[in-house]
Formats: C-alpha cells, sequence, structure tokens
C-alpha cells in the first residue's frame, strides 16, 4: 500500500517544495500555488474513509508520507489537513494525538535527510590532509546521530502501526523523536561547521525544522509526562505495561 | 481514491525506494512477534517466579550474571533452551522470536540465567552453523538439556576490543592440537564444560584477521588452569584461563582452519541483538516503579521522568525485535545490532543514574533497604554493560562504517 503511493507523493513534494520554494514560502511569499497542487494531487484526503470519496489509508500507510514531507521540510500543514478532514468536532483528542504522531514523524523525516547531508559531507570535505569522515571523533558523532535517526523512526513506524494512537502510544513517538531532535540537528551542524549556519546553505531548512516540530503541541516533557501519568496509575511492571500498550 | 482527483502519478517502477538513503537501516523495520511464540511466555514466566522467588532485589539484579545450573536444567526439561536450533538435535525447531520471549520473562523476572546463557545464545547455533555433523550431534542435545554449560574466549591481556591481536595459539600435533596461551574476562568459564576460543592456528599477530580458528577446549583437560577474578561489586563471574601443553584431539577445531574471524563475527550479531542489550536494569526500574507507586508520588517531574525511560524502553524494544526479525529471516544484523546494543546500554545505565538522583532528591521518602542495595549494585556495574560483548566505542565504529565512513 504503501510504496505504492510514496513514490508519487515523494515526486511531487520534490516538485512543489524544492528548497527555494521552502524558502518563499517561509519568507511570507505565500503558498497558496502549493496548496492547490497538492490538493489537486487528492492526498490531502489520504485518511479519509473510501465511503466517503477519501483513499481510506491506514496511519501506517501514511506515517512514510509524513516522513517524507519532514524530508523536505515542508513548512505548511499538509499532515494536519489530513487530519483535520478525518476528523470530527467532537474528536479532539484523537486530532492531538495523531498530530503528536505526525510532527514525531515530520521529524523522523528531516532527520534522516539531515544525516543523509552530514555524512556526504563528512565523505568530501577536507581537512588536515583527509576527509573530515576519516576522523574518529566525527566517526563516532555521526554513529550516534545514526542511532538516534534510526530509534525516532522506529518509534513513529510503532506509534502508526496500531491505527489512531491513543495518548500513551503518541506519547512514545513524540517523546523519542522531541529528545533526538536538538541532538540531531547540533551533530548536523557540528559536521558542517560556519557554512552551515549561513542563511543560503540548505542545511538550516532541516535543523530549524527540527526544533519547530520538536515544540509544536508539546515537547518531549509535555509527552513524557502524559505517559508517566499513565504507567504510575497502573500496577503493571514495565516490560508488561509496554507489551500490553503495543498489543 | 487517490488519483481519481488529480495528478497523482503511478509509481514509476516496483521500487520500494523508502525516504531513508542508508539500504543496512530500511531492513530495520518493525516485526511481531507470532502468537506461537509468545504463548511462551506463561509457561516461562511460572518457573522464573519460581526461581527468583527467594532471592534478593539485589540478586535478581545481576540479572544474566546470576548462576543456577539447576534451574538451568529445569528450563532445558521444559523446553524452554534451545529454541532456535531444530528439532533432531533436541531444540525447540522454533526461531529468533520464540527465544525473545523466553529471555525477556526471565531478564524481567531477574531470573539465574548465566548457566545456559553463552550456550543457548551463541555457541549452540555456531556449532551448528560452522560445526560438523558429529560436533552437532556431540554437543548441541546437551545444550537444549541445560546440561553442558560453554564460555567464550576472546578477550586476552593484550587483546581487549583490538581481538584481531590475539596470541594464544593451537599448533597442530599429529594427535590434534597443542594449546598454549591465556584468556582473561571470561564470563563463567569457572562454571563452564567447555569454552569456544578464538585462537592463531598459524602466522602471528601481525597477520591480523589471516590465521585465527575456533577451538573448543575441555575446560578439564590437563593443563588448563581457572583462576576467577572478582569484580567492584564483590561478586567472580569472570576469570583468567591459562593453557599449559594443553592437548586437545583433531575435532576440537570447530569450523574452518583459518576461518575463525568470518566466524567470530557472525556470531556477535547473536550476541549484540538480543533483549539482554536492553533490560539489564529492567529489575531495578520495576522497584523504582513500585517504590513511586508505595508513596503515591506522581508530580510533573516525576511523571516526565517515567514517561521519558517508558518511550524509550518502547522504541528500543521495537528495535530489539527488528533485529530478531532480521535473524529470523536468516540474515545477519551486524551494524543494526550494533545501534540497538549501544542505544540499549545507554538506556541501561541511566537508568541507575536517574533512579539514585530522583530518590536522592527525595529525602522524605522511605526508600526500602532491598532497592537501595539493588540500585547501589547496578550503579557500580553498569559501566560494564557499555563494554562487555563490544565496547561502545566499537560499536561506533562499525556503524560508521556501515554509513560508507570507513
Amino acid at each position: 500500500m504503501t510504496s505504492e503511493f510514496l513514490e508519487p507523493f515523494e515526486q511531487m513534494l520534490g516538485e512543489v517544495f524544492a528548497p527555494s520554494a521552502v524558502r518563499a514560502i517561509e519568507a511570507g511569499e505565500g503558498s497558496a500555488a502549493a496548496m492547490q497542487t497538492v490538493e489537486q494531487s487528492g492526498f490531502l484526503d489520504a485518511l479519509v474513509a473510501e465511503s466517503e470519496g477519501g483513499a481510506g489509508l491506514s496511519l501506517a500507510d501514511v506515517a512514510p508520507l509524513w516522513m517524507a514531507l519532514g524530508r523536505h521540510a515542508v513548512p505548511v500543514g499538509i499532515g494536519e489537513a489530513m487530519i483535520e478532514r478525518a476528523t470530527g468536532d467532537n474528536e479532539a483528542a484523537r486530532r492531538e494525538n495523531a498530530t503528536a504522531l505526525l510532527h514525531a514523524a515530520l521529524i523522523a523525516g528531516a532527520a534522516g535527510k539531515l544525516l543523509d547531508m552530514a555524512v556526504a559531507y563528512a565523505n568530501e570535505r577536507v581537512q588536515f590532509g583527509k576527509l573530515i569522515g576519516k576522523q574518529q571523533a566525527l566517526q563516532q558523532n555521526l554513529a550516534v546521530m545514526a542511532q538516534d535517526v534510526v530509534a525516532v523512526r522506529l518509534a513513529v513506524e510503532l506509534a502508526a502501526s496500531k491505527g489512531w494512537p491513543e495518548t500513551a502510544q503518541a506519547a512514545v513517538a513524540k517523546s523519542v523523536a522531541a529528545e533526538a531532535a536538538p541532538r540531531i540537528a547540533n551533530t548536523a551542524h557540528a559536521v558542517f561547521g560556519a557554512i552551515g549556519i549561513s542563511a543560503e546553505h540548505d542545511l538550516n531548512l532541516y535543523t530549524r525544522a527540527l526544533h519547530r516540530w520538536r515544540l509544536a503541541g508539546g515537547a518531549e516533557t509535555l509527552w513524557s509526562r502524559r505517559l508517566g501519568e499513565e504507567v504510575l496509575a497502573s500496577s503493571q511492571t514495565a516490560v508488561d505495561w509496554t507489551r500490553s500498550l503495543w498489543a | 481514491m487517490l488519483g481519481c482527483k488529480g495528478p497523482a502519478r503511478k509509481p514509476k517502477s516496483e521500487s520500494t525506494r523508502r525516504f531513508r538513503s542508508f539500504p543496512l537501516f530500511d531492513t530495520l523495520t518493525l516485526a511481531a512477534i507470532p502468537p506461537e511464540d509468545d504463548a511462551l511466555r506463561g509457561k516461562v514466566r511460572t518457573l522464573a517466579q519460581e526461581a527468583v522467588a527467594d532471592m534478593s532485589l539485589a540478586e535478581r539484579s545481576r540479572s544474566w550474571s546470576g548462576f543456577d545450573a539447576g534451574f538451568s536444567r529445569k528450563l532445558g526439561e521444559a523446553g524452554l533452551l534451545g529454541l532456535t536450533l531444530p528439532t533432531e538435535y533436541g531444540g525447540g525447531g522454533r526461531g529468533p522470536f520464540a527465544r525473545f520471549v523466553v529471555v525477556e520473562e526471565l531478564l524481567a523476572a531477574g531470573a539465574p540465567v548465566a548457566a545456559h546463557w553463552i550456550a543457548d545464545r551463541q555457541s549452540a547455533p555456531l556449532i551448528l552453523n560452522f560445526g560438523t555433523e558429529e560436533q552437532r550431534q556431540k554437543y548441541i542435545p546437551p545444550i537444549c538439556r541445560g546440561e553442558l554449560l560453554f564460555c567464550i574466549g576472546m578477550s586476552e591481556p593484550g587483546s581487549g576490543s583490538d581481538l584481531a591481536s590475539v596470541r594464544t595459539r593451537a599448533e597442530k600435533t599429529e594427535k590434534g592440537w597443542l594449546l598454549n596461551g591465556q584468556k582473561i574476562w571470561t564470563t563463567n568459564s569457572m562454571h563452564s564444560d567447555y569454552m569456544i576460543a578464538l585462537v592463531r592456528t598459524s602466522g602471528t599477530s601481525d597477520d591480523r584477521h589471516r590465521g585465527l580458528s575456533q577451538i573448543i577446549v575441555d575446560l578439564k583437560a590437563p593443563g588448563v588452569d581457572i583462576r576467577p577474578i572478582t569484580d567492584l561489586a564483590g561478586d567472580a563471574h569472570f576469570s583468567e584461563v591459562f593453557f599449559d601443553n594443553v592437548e586437545l584431539a583433531e575435532d576440537a577445531l570447530i569450523g574452518e582452519e583459518g576461518g575463525g574471524w568470518q566466524q567470530v563475527v557472525a556470531e556477535l550479531a547473536f550476541e549484540r541483538s538480543g533483549p539482554e542489550r536492553i533490560y539489564s536494569s529492567i529489575v531495578l526500574f520495576d522497584a523504582w516503579l513500585a517504590h513511586l507507586r508505595s508513596v503515591g508520588r506522581d508530580d510533573p517531574a516525576t511523571t516526565a521522568l517515567v514517561g521519558s525511560f517508558m518511550a524509550k524502553l518502547s522504541a528500543l524494544r521495537a528495535m530489539s525485535l527488528a533485529c530478531t526479525g532480521q535473524l529470523a529471516a536468516g540474515e545477519s544484523p551486524v551494524v543494526e545490532a550494533s545501534v540497538v546494543k549501544d542505544l540499549g546500554t545507554a538506556f541501561e545505565q541511566d537508568l541507575p543514574l536517574a533512579i539514585g538522583d530522583d530518590l536522592a532528591a527525595h529525602p522524605d521518602e522511605a526508600v526500602s533497604e532491598e532497592l537501595q542495595d539493588a540500585l547501589t549494585y547496578v550503579t557500580h556495574i553498569a559501566p560494564s554493560f557499555s563494554l562487555r560483548g563490544g565496547t561502545r566505542e566499537i560499536l561506533r565504529g562499525i556503524i560508521a562504517r556501515g554509513l560508507g565512513l570507513r
């Protein structure tokens, strides 16, 4: 199901949200044209039931699309619109949890992009007469970054695997993603050095987005708290509680 | 439907390209425990609870260092060992997911698993993969019964992380092999029947990975001298093992002569990917949760701390299961296992520090002596979590190589 939609979706994002377009939207030049293309693609109805004219995709199907949005640092609320269209007025909690998962997925996507960029740069930038990627200190930092990237992606896949997430399920994804986001952004900047700080370099599109999505709708402390409240209110062991959360 | 409304293009190819561009991490994806394997849980839990009934919290916190040969035999009798091995050798004929369930239950209870641990996890699979039919028949059935205990001889005084520099040497003789040298930090060698040792069978340590072989050493053979080493917590779970002209039969060689390095690398994927890499502090974690519930503390700082660890636990368990899925598919997830082990051991190491800080910040609360003892033990032993089975720095090097940086 997923791969069938991911490729055309990514292709559309590549055309509509190239880095220059993202900058233009962020500079306040408007996103109406971009959103019109997205609207026409039908993807905004991805989560709407087929009986109501939507695509009837599950969250597990849609999570990779959300990660693709992160990968392109998309500055408009496409994922939010998908959720909005698939939830009713009296479903605020459902919307809030799904939105937390969305932000975690956006972080996962941008984080994967940053890892790609950082590794590629480490394999082309020369200092001290050799590629900086050959320096053990940098290798170890990039290895840690890769771990965070994988952990965030798995947390997102997990939270998306059981339908619309309960609060604790969404909290797992958002807590893990939000906590890792600044580490990932910082390592990316450390690898690129000064050039990554310059406005014209694309790196900051993704690192700034990480910080934005981390805080949106509550970061690691808020969602960890919600998770912790449920854990302490139960009498189960850590493993049993975790197993039953994903049963 | 998508596409009915607009230009949702048809996929151009069969490609299922994901958003990630490092293929090695794409293989790490959600995996679920098959219901028939999950069904083992009740049986393991009953046995584990029996075994720990009289153990203190600090003893249960020893996790996979706790030794009880009788308990391992009970697990064997119950058909809970050798689950990944074929039934023709007395195994369970199941797979890595069955083992995951059993290990998860044993570790969560703090059951003493050290006796069968190494043999069940890696020695038997190694013998199955690389051994002769005779070796399989000889060793695997008693391993599955929990009767034959193995240890692994890798480290030497001059070979820690730099494993390829091992100097212990097995020389070919008319009757078999003559073994000389020394291993160290060998877990449970004093209780084991056999050691699978990585030794040099040709060349010198300058030849690095070439000329290394794996040898099965009968630890009761003349010339083997085992001297336990006490650790900082007062336990003696590892030791020095000396080999002074130890004569071994020809069939002591396991696998290919000179193929030891490749065999060890395959073995390490088994060693590094299991749930034991996230659960070393789980008994302490549960004891702390029980303490918080009993004193009724659920202020925002406490719930945030609990939730942060629980979120990580969910993610780590999903990652460990993903690795298990790769093992089940016959893959050797060396890089992925390194990712899980490094993150998992960091989680295990963070827990005692956070719990200690949390309890110290609430001096008004009565903390049981038992919880205090367990906390002290785990705090002191935790640095070993990222040493045993490959150090953190080595694992990160493996990941860096996986990223294409080395």
